[in-house]
């Protein structure tokens, strides 16, 4: 097995709002092998968007505060990362696609201008001109070509075109390149007419547009995980088709790493190789996709996947999970899911259950990748 | 999209059309203030005249208000404003004043935009914190100093202790080239004098200091407010995620939007910095508008200059409305949301 390109170990995060504190994450661990996709799903407020932007360090610390664990990006505890630092970690890096595209575009500035800072960031480090990210016990130069090995086991991205699109470039780029690889971008996206766009300010675009432009724009970078926080969630249900469609296909032809964040069920069954499911601030389940939605072994996901709509007025009136998210300033005790859960004794009340392997149910999935974080696992396919 | 170059034409055109009523209305409060309170006119205005003056104003007077108005309306247009009690015109002076005032004033506000701005994005940056603190203490104290203080202070301490002259526009009476513009180190650069240049510039920075130090607060302030504002947005969040780097997020991406509001204030503080002028420049001995308006007004024990004093209400009320047509114009050009109608 190759190094993960990122690889979370225990990590707790706490928000500090007035006299108390908020545990958002907790103890939250997961790898990200290179060219795949990870989803993680839950309600909302139990930390899995708190979990995505803690990767790149964009929480406002404070009040946010990392507690313990580690974030190992290439080598590099991104924890121990200097604020000063953390810039050339970004972009080429890491690169993320937000919930809001309404608002993570600059009102200010047109489209091709803010597009091509990321570009422009990208070509300056690969061609060693500024700074690039350079510490921890594996460090990595952005301005070193990797080489083809290397390529593969760090993923990077190609645009459709393969190798011809990768020659090297030792020259600063003129402004029409850096026109042309904007176009080329917004061409990727399935943008039809990418001059016009160019020349348009962000109010001037539909909101399907505008993700668009931010997915166009995250992998203009080329960065070596894609962190995707709830991409589709903000849009009307077409839309959210159209751009999920989009997804879908860049995640075939681009082959980055991805963490796939959503509250939707069905986006990550279609998107995700493997999905870690999050209640109150911990990964409750956490395997393959087909084995966690097919026989799931918690009964939170268990209830969730109940609880999803399916078709109209197909299968009789909607299930809810009974009870509610608990107030993180103030856990339950033990498992943070026994209040609500139908399976709760008394041993749940105590010890958190560790996140343990359970035995696989479909085809041919290697044993210890589908884990559970319940005591009673094989009582959960015979729930109601 | 009502954006094109030739929308904002119109758009200015339209703007500066507005502005003529507004001048017109000023004009008018000004004239009927000056003289409808005044009990025996002539005696107030020309105490020291001769004989001709004082008949020649009684026959004025004695007309039916609106005629007045009439004939002060035909003289103003005509460049006809009056003339001190030494027979000193008005209007040419004021020419060559005005000129001397928007330099000072344009100085001031360069240095706040170039020294206020930066240091309102550093108050927010470090908002709460040491950084704040500081930059709060320094542009309160600023808020805090009254001109006619600040003036003295700077000319009478700073000015010999930093080496910097704190009288007129150059070291001699008058340059050795023409004053075309009359703004001194315009017309320095005209003429091509290097040394008078340097002159002129080393003249202007104490009075555009003192002007600036104490109206800076209000473009920190704003600045401070509004990149509070925006920092949060997640534009902001996203230009970071870009791998740019903090200064690039703060001055490229929320600065620029933070500016918007700014940009409004500061046409606002404009009324602040002309009546600034007047201490300053009587201070600065600055041949601009601000010391003509403290003679006329018989500051320093000068002869009073009723014609003078009405002239420099009108200027002082036009300078007002312009900023505010500026900063009005700038807002539609800094927005790309707002449309240009």
């Amino acid at each position: 097995m190759t190094d993960p390109v990122l690889s979370v170990k225990n990590l707790s995060i706490t928000y500090t709002v007035g006299a108390g504190t908020f545990q958002a994450v907790v103890d939250v661990s997961l790898d990200i092998q290179p060219g795949r996709v990870i989803g993680i799903v839950g309600e909302t407020g139990c930390g899995k968007s708190t979990l995505a932007q803690a990767i790149p360090r964009l929480l406002p610390e404070p009040p946010a505060s990392i507690g313990s664990g580690s974030i190992t990006f290439r080598g590099t505890d991104l924890v121990k990362v200097t604020r000063r630092q953390m810039p050339m970690v970004r972009g080429t890096g890491i690169a993320m696609i937000f919930q809001e595209p309404l608002n993570s575009l600059n009102p200010s500035y047109r489209i091709f201008d803010q597009m091509v800072e990321a570009i422009q960031i990208r070509h300056y480090r690969e061609l060693g001109i500024v700074k690039t990210f350079q510490g921890g016990d594996r460090p990595f130069d952005y301005s070193k070509r990797p080489t083809p090995d290397v390529a593969s086991t760090l993923a990077r991205p190609v645009l459709p075109g393969g190798a011809a699109e990768e020659e090297v470039r030792t020259r600063i780029m003129s402004r029409s390149e850096f026109r042309e690889e904007v176009l080329k971008c917004l061409r990727l996206v399935r943008i039809n007419d990418p001059e016009t766009i160019l020349n348009l300010y962000p109010h001037e675009l539909s909101g399907g547009m505008r993700q668009r432009i931010m997915i166009a724009m995250a992998l203009s970078e080329k960065p070596a995980l894609l962190i995707a926080d709830e991409p589709t969630s903000a849009l009307d249900v077409t839309i959210q088709a159209q751009v999920l469609t989009l997804m879908k296909d860049l995640i075939d032809e681009v082959h980055a790493s991805i963490l796939f964040i959503s509250h939707d069920l069905g986006v990550i069954a279609e998107t995700a190789d493997e999905v870690g499911v999050m209640y109150a601030g911990r990964v409750v389940e956490y395997g393959p996709v087909d084995e966690v939605f097919r026989s799931p072994r918690h009964p939170y996901t268990k209830m969730l996947l109940a609880a999803a709509p399916r078709k109209y007025k197909a299968d009789g009136p909607l299930r809810s999970i009974p009870g509610n998210v608990p107030n993180l300033s103030r856990p339950p005790s033990g498992c943070r899911f026994h209040p609500r859960c139908p399976l709760a004794r008394p041993v749940c009340k105590g010890e958190n259950p560790p996140l343990a392997v359970v035995d696989p149910v479909v085809g041919d999935s290697p044993r210890g990748a589908h884990r559970s974080a319940c005591y009673f696992p094989e009582e959960v396919p015979s729930m109601p | 999209m009502g954006r094109s170059p030739s929308d904002l034409i119109v758009f200015i055109g339209k703007r500066l059309l507005q502005l003529v009523p507004v001048i017109f209305g000023v004009i008018v409060l000004t004239f009927f203030f000056t003289h409808l309170n005044v009990g025996n006119i002539c005696n107030a205005w020309y105490p020291h005249a001769g004989e001709g003056t004082i008949k020649n104003c009684e026959a004025s007077i004695n007309q039916p208000i609106l005629n007045q108005f009439a004939t002060y309306l035909v003289n103003l247009v005509e460049g006809n404003w009056g003339q001190s009690q030494s027979g000193v015109l008005v209007y040419p002076y004021i020419a060559s004043a005005v000129p001397a005032t928007i330099e000072l004033v344009l100085a001031a506000l360069f240095l706040m935009v170039v020294v206020g701005i930066p240091l309102g994005v550093i108050a927010a940056q470090y908002s709460g914190r040491w950084g704040d603190h500081l930059v709060r203490i320094f542009y309160l104290s600023g808020w805090a100093t009254p001109t006619y203080l600040g003036a003295v202070v700077a000319a009478v301490f700073l000015g010999p202790y930093l080496g910097l002259p704190t009288h007129g526009e150059y070291s001699t009476p008058t340059p050795p080239f023409p004053q075309v513009t009359h703004m001194s180190v315009l017309d320095a650069i005209i003429a091509g004098n290097l040394p008078y240049t340097v002159d002129a510039i080393s003249h202007l920075i104490l009075p555009a200091t003192v002007l600036a130090f104490i109206n800076m607060g209000i473009a920190t302030r704003m600045t401070r407010a509004s990149m509070l504002e925006v920092l949060p947005l997640d534009y902001v969040r996203s230009a970071r995620m870009k791998g740019l780097t903090e200064f690039w997020v703060m001055y490229k991406h929320a600065l620029r939007n933070a500016l918007i509001t700014t940009t409004t204030v500061l046409g606002v503080t404009a009324g602040g910095l002309l009546s600034g002028t007047v201490v300053v420049e009587e201070v600065f001995d600055w041949p601009g508008i601000g010391q003509y308006a403290y003679t006329a007004i018989g500051g320093g024990g000068s002869v009073p200059n009723y014609d003078g004093a009405i002239a420099v209400v009108i200027i002082f009320a036009i300078g007002v409305v312009v900023a505010n047509l500026i900063a009005d114009i700038l807002y539609g050009v800094l927005d790309p949301r707002v449309e240009w109608r």
